[in-house]
């Protein structure tokens, strides 16, 4: 299994010089599973486009494009590179989205494809000549065929977001963005008005459960491509409840679940290249990482399992 | 398998296509829009709010253990809900009911006050919370009374929006006889309230428990060891708000045989339960204001 990320960037493209190294693409990677050819694209942020170019530039002529494209979840972040993805403009390829959406009143097609409307782009949805269908994914464990089994997990995030372990011959990829631990959202103030001692209590447990949950959904990962967007003190001062995570408590987190190789991602459209530098000397040092490896995940970067 | 008369089938078709689209009460409809359109509400707030409508709190259990969802674990807390699937989502699922509360058919309640049925809904949820409590249920299983108490009567609702004047005619035969509206129902409709809640409970997919609650809190011998005991408290606390809305006094309800027989079943006796009734009036109170229903009730209470 070959892992390549193409957009490792949250929230926004960066593009300049200043995230040059790391890249400003947002969110995409693409999975190669060469011994059964085939390929799983995760996301479909901006980095998108430029796999879309390539792989039309090493398929030969006359050859089907088929691949599916698994969304997390439909923040802009991770959909908006969908209709600049130029395989869905030619006749033959023929696509499967799944994911995510956070009620029946919208279908995922309405919302990936209501990108595709002349208010938004000169192409509609309805005048695509690839062929694509639109599955919405929930929690579960599915075989999609090859000796590929993908289970899913709900993650911790303002809108509906899945989790994707990938499992393949003896190996582990997991996905786990975008997030950031769960927490007891209740008053446990008792001198709050608000107080509820029921809540309180409940929101603690269920809250303690869940992470459990998610610290088991990639345990023994071979590798964790994990929300990564603050550090810890930036977490802590203003931006709990956003839905990522803070950094140092990722890696705690991967090593406490045996993870083997955990790739920090979702980079936060402020950070520069100098800082995720600094950040890596500060925080991927194996005296500190132990038995997991850990790196900032960069664009164009590949990975083997 | 219970065989069905064909005079009962009728009302059956038309509950079933009714229940799909079931709206939530009035008296909680503009609380919702507003709480759900400021982003300064707070998960304690929306949790209170869903939980003051059974029939809010009752689709969002729905929804959440839907296949659409799929949890490998089933859900049956709303603190649990929120956590597990954030405030945005739960928010969202609460405005798609609010938006079926727009719909004209939402607008008319039928032939009971929905302020007497909102209020009776929580009143029995807080009597069962405050029983389990006295009884030293597990915290993490004391919402389970609440929302079993809440959604105990959902049953009454298709048949009162639906058969509004089969509804009266219940209500005048029950007020006749004083006797119990579950008679009354038999006799008018061939049916009973807690048969259609349990057709609720099944269309909706609610757990085995709040099932149980529906369909026996009438009869709440017949429901699963499992459950019996807070069948027996939601029984127990229906019996006793009955008491508190009629203002009848400790000893005239206590040897009522009905609740007898439930108080000796749960270890209970009156003079317990008189320890709650104050607290049981304080959050009735405290939950009107949060709804501004005292402001609101001559318009939706007619």
């Amino acid at each position: 299994m070959i892992v390549k990320f193409w957009g490792v960037r949250g929230s926004i493209p960066t593009p300049g010089s200043e995230t040059a190294k790391y890249g400003g693409n947002t969110v995409c990677i693409e999975m190669i599973f060469a011994d059964v050819k085939r390929r799983i694209i995760i996301d479909a942020g901006s980095g998108l486009r430029l796999l879309g170019d390539h792989l039309l530039a090493e398929q030969a002529a006359g050859t089907v494009f088929k691949t599916d494209i698994f969304l997390t979840h439909t923040h802009l972040d991770h959909i908006i590179g969908f209709p600049f993805f130029t395989p869905i403009f030619i006749p033959e390829t023929c696509l499967r989205v799944y994911g995510p959406v956070t009620c029946e009143t919208e279908s995922l097609q309405a919302v990936i494809g209501g990108q595709l409307s002349y208010r938004y782009f000169p192409v509609r949805q309805q005048e695509l000549a690839a062929h694509i269908d639109y599955i919405n994914l929930a929690e579960g464990c599915f075989d999609l065929g090859d000796g590929i089994r993908l289970t899913t997990k709900y993650l911790n995030h303002p809108l509906l977001c899945l989790g994707l372990r990938f499992e393949y011959d003896g190996q582990v990829c997991c996905t786990a963005y975008d997030t950031e631990p769960f927490q007891n959202l209740f008053v446990t103030d008792l001198h709050d008005p608000a107080f509820d001692a029921l809540m309180a209590h409940q929101g603690e447990a269920a809250a303690r459960e869940e992470n459990q949950r998610l610290a088991e959904f990639f345990a023994g990962a071979d590798l964790l491509i994990h929300d990564a967007q603050y550090t810890q003190k930036e977490y802590t001062a203003s931006r709990k409840g956003w839905g990522h995570s803070p950094m140092e408590s990722v890696i705690n987190a991967a090593r406490r679940s045996d993870v083997r190789t955990l790739a920090l991602f979702h980079h936060d459209p402020m950070r520069t290249d100098a800082q995720l530098d600094e950040l890596t000397e500060l925080l991927c040092d194996p005296r500190r990482t132990g038995d997991t490896d850990v790196f900032f995940a960069r664009e164009g970067m590949r990975v083997k399992i | 398998m219970h065989a069905f008369s064909s005079h009962q089938t009728s009302y059956l078709d038309q509950i079933e296509t009714y229940v799909a689209r079931m709206p939530s009460l009035s008296t909680t409809a503009t609380k919702v829009l507003e709480m759900c359109n400021n982003p300064q509400s707070s998960p304690n707030d929306l949790n209170r709010l869903i939980s003051l409508d059974p029939v809010l709190a009752g689709q969002v259990l729905r929804l959440i253990n839907s296949a659409y969802y799929s949890l490998r674990h089933p859900v049956s807390s709303l603190t649990r809900a929120i956590i597990m699937l954030g405030v945005n989502t739960v928010k969202s699922l609460v405005l798609s009911f609010a938006i079926l509360q727009q719909l004209p058919i939402a607008r008319r309640f039928g032939a009971l006050s929905p302020v007497r049925f909102w209020e009776h809904s929580v009143t029995v949820g807080v009597i069962a919370k405050s029983l389990a409590e006295i009884k030293a249920v597990h915290l993490t299983e004391q919402e389970d009374y609440f929302v079993g108490g809440l959604l105990h009567d959902l049953g009454k609702i298709p048949l009162n929006h639906q058969f509004a004047d089969e509804t009266r005619q219940v209500m005048a035969l029950a007020g006749q006889n004083g006797g119990s509206a579950v008679n009354a129902e038999s006799v008018i409709f061939g049916l009973d309230h807690s048969m259609v809640g349990g057709l609720i409970a099944r269309k909706w997919r609610l757990s085995p428990t709040f099932a149980d609650v529906l369909t026996y809190h009438h009869r709440p011998s017949e429901a699963a060891v499992n459950n019996a005991q807070l069948v027996f408290m939601v029984a127990l606390a229906d019996r006793y708000a009955r008491s508190l809305e009629n203002d009848a006094d400790n000893d005239t309800w206590a040897n009522d045989e009905f609740a007898a027989f439930v108080m000796a079943r749960v270890g209970l006796d009156a003079s317990t339960l008189a320890h709650v009734r104050n607290t049981v009036l304080a959050e009735i109170d405290r939950a009107k204001i949060f709804l501004e229903i005292s402001q609101r009730k001559s318009g939706h209470d007619r």
